[in-house]
């Protein structure tokens, strides 16, 4: 043989012959005379240290940024530059040591071979799938020079749009406002499809979205998990939940769908889906009548109390309760009298239960029975929905400034989304609001300036946004479309130019949760593979060119360091509320904000101080002062159709990589046996599920879990498979939301369908 | 391709696969002679959906997605190679950037340790070229060019001649000059 196996794996790996082959190697003349390519002689060689075969690990603290209850922190271990394995961080109580199914396979996302790696252009059309690679600078070049013909031409820049929603929670990555900020007046789509309507209800009574530590929940004595589901979408909620449980406290879930909290729970109560305002102003009725209710708390905190029962005297029947929601009145009565006795108790409430047309309604009747109960204010107590107390950070990414002499949009402004409320100085022009919800109506309609260029970042329209035959014609309609992204995705397949984005591994950044109370680092632990830039050099480079072709046209930084930008985040306030001198104690891992109570000081920032049954913002805003019950929307075809997030994904993050198709390969309607069997409908039968506004192919499973009337899909997007459930939701609005988020959620669960087998 | 030099044979292959933009590809293309006539648009189109992306190409160029694992890079045949190249003395200036098993870094090596044994007539490298040919190239490659080439509906000519170049290039390789016992 002219080689032999044995020898060489012994110079590779074994130190002493390793040695002594290097040393050989510098005297042979080998690395004067390699031609160079890629590969470059070794000039250094270092053959006085014996090669040990074994490269030691850095580690690195990181976060996982996803739009995820948990936001967990992670700790990253790196080796010869290639991450090797992650873990959950220790320090934190909340993590305690361990992420998700989703958050392990973190190094195989990383290192998926589907990244996207160049910046790329597509050149038969927008889905023609030609594509071509381009330099960062031609890419540049093409999205600066169209920009400022725009500008030219239009007199504004509001022909522009930005769409970017909760593809990364990193305060950083408000820089992709922030590059919009500093081109000029701008579109924007406004609002979330996430969570509006509960959060316009949680302000309307007590003038802010501000939930209890969910550590706490282990010294609960009675906790309601309201269309919630922490066993699959909050994990690491369970353990104080289990542990409140094994204390003695009772667990009680409240859903229309029996989920994999319920099977944990101490008790399942299935009620008809939109009934659970209803549901709360029973309950409410139930503890006042039996003289539970908190008379004292309620006289010293509330506004309208009277009002409130007023009309639960004259309106609510509990008959009528019992017979709309489809729960017997014994049951009814033995909860809410259960929970009244319990202190402290609380309500866990789901963001599903408000992407009704009545949602917000229904988060202030259950905020209005935690109220009665006397449970607000109180540890371990409390009406939880989420909350933002921790992201007081600088935005110093996002508030770029306008360049001097830039027209904007004339009409009114209003709220621009939920996280980064950063006070805005009054001017002249404002920019242009669409709503996030009705993406692609609204960019089709849009006028004076019609949009002509898309910016998508943080999100994949196509998997999340609705109407997707109306989203290809918006999106064709676009002279460029820029998606910035870390894999290719349906959106992607839409775009002019894709962008590869970085990994929150490959990137400073910091991060906190809307539900707990840590803050973590997010320290760039290896180097961006093959061209992928940060969100952040992307808007530098953008600036850069912009700056070239015409002075003073964009402010953004025309260089950064995310690591210098993520310490620009902290100020005074974040160090006080989590009780740390510096940023760099964060490299020690993450640290907890200082214990408050919401509201336990009775102060509420509502316009009259107070917790507010009677609010007469909602009385101008949403025309009804009171906790009222609304009916849900009215059945347009024969089953509602319903449309939870998995545990395998997150939205459609996650779901492309190929070990969890594996698990998770292809997309089921749930449907109810009594419904399938009326409709002649067998396990594993493909059936068509369709409705005005589409249809979709895919198979049945059979289970009680879903009741009778509705069918059941999740929401995702499947790497090899144009499922997407929103082909079936047209996008009527909740009744709330526009208060504090600029534009309404969406009814997505108030979605009706047929379904036949084919 | 018979009267082009063994050592240019690598090295356009090499270029091909390391091309940035359509005119280094079609330079590199162009220079293993074949009679396609295409444009410098189509030929990169094309090669981006065999190789690049962004959509998931036909066959990703990774030898780990071979050896290791059909979805990722950078893993334990990278870093096999990565020890390879060092012990060859080698740096890598693209080193946790490029993964360094993608095909065009590992035709960059052998090129260049057929050079030092071409043009320079230094052997001291000689033995591990062999054993990079034997026991890595040749675990992967022919299934890489399988893969590639079984997607004939695409039915690209020029896609179809890099293949079977490279094919031939492995062929050679190991037959006449690798291991003869
Ligand atoms: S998806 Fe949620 S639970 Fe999973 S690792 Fe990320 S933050 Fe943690």
């Amino acid at each position: 043989m002219s080689y032999s196996k044995e020898n060489v794996e012994s110079i590779v790996n074994n130190g002493i012959s390793r040695r002594s082959f290097l040393k050989g190697l510098a005297a042979s003349g080998v690395l004067s005379s390699f031609p160079g390519g890629i590969l470059q002689a070794n000039e250094d060689l270092n053959t006085k240290i014996p090669y040990l075969g074994e490269k030691s690990y850095q580690t690195f603290r990181n976060a996982c940024p996803r739009n995820c209850y948990d936001t967990c922190s992670i700790k990253t271990y790196v080796k010869d530059g290639v991450m090797q394995f992650i873990e959950g961080a220790t320090e934190s109580t909340y993590t305690r040591g361990g992420c998700c199914v989703k958050g392990n396979s973190y190094v195989k996302r990383v290192y998926s071979a589907r990244r996207l790696k160049f910046p790329m252009m597509q050149v038969g059309g927008k889905g023609s799938g030609n594509w071509k690679r381009i330099s960062w600078d031609q890419a540049m070049d093409i999205i600066a020079k169209k920009l400022l013909e725009m500008k030219k031409e239009d007199g504004t820049l509001l022909g522009a749009a930005l769409t970017k929603y909760s593809g990364n929670f990193g305060i950083t990555h408000y820089g992709i406002e922030g590059m919009f900020n500093s081109i000029g007046y701008t579109t924007r789509l406004a609002g979330t499809p996430c969570w509006p309507a509960g959060i316009d209800a949680q302000n309307l009574d007590m003038g802010d979205m501000w939930c209890n530590d969910p550590e706490e929940m282990k010294d609960s004595k009675f906790i309601i998990l309201w269309g919630v589901n922490p066993a699959s979408n909050s994990v690491h909620s369970m353990k104080y939940i289990y542990e409140a449980k094994k204390k003695g406290a009772k667990v009680v879930v409240i859903d229309p769908v029996f989920t994999e909290a319920a099977s944990k729970a101490s008790q399942y109560i299935q009620i008809k889906t939109g009934t659970d305002g209803l549901l709360a102003l029973g309950m409410a009725k139930i503890i006042i009548d039996a003289n539970l209710h908190d008379q004292k708390w309620l006289d010293a905190n509330s506004k309208g109390y009277k009002e409130y029962k007023a009309y639960l005297d004259k309106e609510i029947k509990l008959d009528n309760v019992s017979k709309i929601t489809g729960i017997p009145l014994a049951m009814i009565k033995e909860l809410a009298l259960s929970f009244a006795k319990a202190k402290p108790a609380t309500i866990w409430m789901g963001y599903g239960m408000q992407r009704h047309t009545n949602g917000g309604s229904m988060i202030r009747a259950i905020d209005a029975f935690v109220a009665v109960s006397g449970n607000i204010g109180k540890y371990a107590g409390g009406a939880r929905y989420g909350h933002l107390s921790t992201w007081g950070f600088n935005y110093a990414a996002l508030s770029q400034p306008k360049p001097e002499g830039s027209v904007g949009y004339t009409g009114p402004e209003g709220a621009k989304g939920e996280f980064a409320q950063v006070g805005g100085e009054k001017a002249a022009y404002t920019d242009r609001f669409l709503n996030i919800n009705k993406t692609a109506r609204e960019l089709i309609n849009a006028k004076e300036p019609k949009v002509r260029l898309l910016w998508v970042a943080c999100k994949n329209v196509f998997a999340q946004d609705f109407d997707r035959n109306q989203l290809i014609r918006a999106f064709q309609q676009l002279d460029l479309v820029v998606v910035a992204d870390q894999f290719f995705n349906e959106t992607a397949k839409w775009a002019d130019i894709v962008l590869p984005v970085a990994t929150q591994f490959e990137e400073y950044d910091v991060n906190v949760s809307y539900w707990h109370y840590w803050l973590t680092l997010n320290e760039q632990a290896i180097k961006p593979l093959f061209e992928v830039k940060s969100d952040l050099e992307i808007a530098a480079m953008l600036s850069k060119r912009m700056n070239q072709l015409q002075p003073g046209s964009c402010t953004f930084p025309q260089s950064v360091d995310t690591k210098a930008m993520m310490v620009k985040e902290f100020n005074p306030g974040i160090y006080e509320q989590f009780g740390i001198k510096s940023w760099e104690e964060l490299k020690n891992g993450p640290v907890k904000a200082k214990a408050v109570i919401p509201y336990a000081d009775g102060k509420f920032k509502t316009p009259s101080g107070k917790f507010e049954f009677y609010s007469d913002k909602a009385l101008e805003l949403f025309g009804s002062a009171l906790p009222t019950y609304l009916e849900v929307r009215k059945p347009y075809d024969k089953f509602r159709m319903t449309s939870p997030h998995s545990r395998w994904s997150l939205h459609s993050q996650f779901q492309n990589l190929e070990w969890m198709e594996d698990v998770h390969p292809e997309p089921y309607v749930y449907i109810n046996p009594e419904d399938a069997e009326a409709k002649m409908v067998k396990e594993g039968d493909t059936v068509a599920v369709f409705n005005k506004q589409g249809l979709l192919r895919l198979k049945a499973k059979l289970t009680d879990n879903v009741q009778a009337g509705t069918v059941l899909m999740y929401e995702q997007w499947y790497n090899n498979n144009i499922y997407n459930v929103n082909e079936l939701v047209d996008d009527t609005s909740s009744d709330m939301g526009a208060f504090k988020t600029g534009a309404p959620g969406v009814a997505l669960h108030d979605t009706f369908v047929n379904f036949r087998k084919l | 391709m018979q009267t082009t030099s063994r050592l240019d044979d690598v090295k356009h292959l090499r270029d091909i696969f390391n091309a940035q933009n359509s005119k280094e590809l079609k330079v590199a293309f162009d220079a293993l002679n074949s009679s396609i006539i295409i444009s410098e648009e189509d030929l990169e189109v094309q090669f981006n959906r065999y190789f690049v992306g962004p959509m998931e190409p036909i066959a990703d160029p990774f030898a780990s997605i071979y050896i290791d694992d059909p979805d990722v890079v950078m893993s334990k045949s990278t870093l096999h190679v990565r020890e390879l190249y060092e012990t060859m003395g080698f740096t890598n200036p693209l080193k946790n950037i490029i993964p360094d098993d993608h095909l065009g870094v590992e035709l960059d090596a052998y090129y260049q340790l057929l050079y030092l044994e071409e043009a320079k007539e230094i052997t001291y490298l000689r033995e591990l070229r062999h054993y990079f040919l034997h026991e890595h190239l040749s675990l992967w490659v022919p299934r890489f060019i399988a893969r590639a080439l079984e997607q004939s509906e695409h039915d690209s000519k020029a896609m179809i001649f890099i293949l079977l170049q490279l094919k031939s290039l492995l062929i050679r390789e190991t037959t006449t000059q690798g291991v003869t016992a």
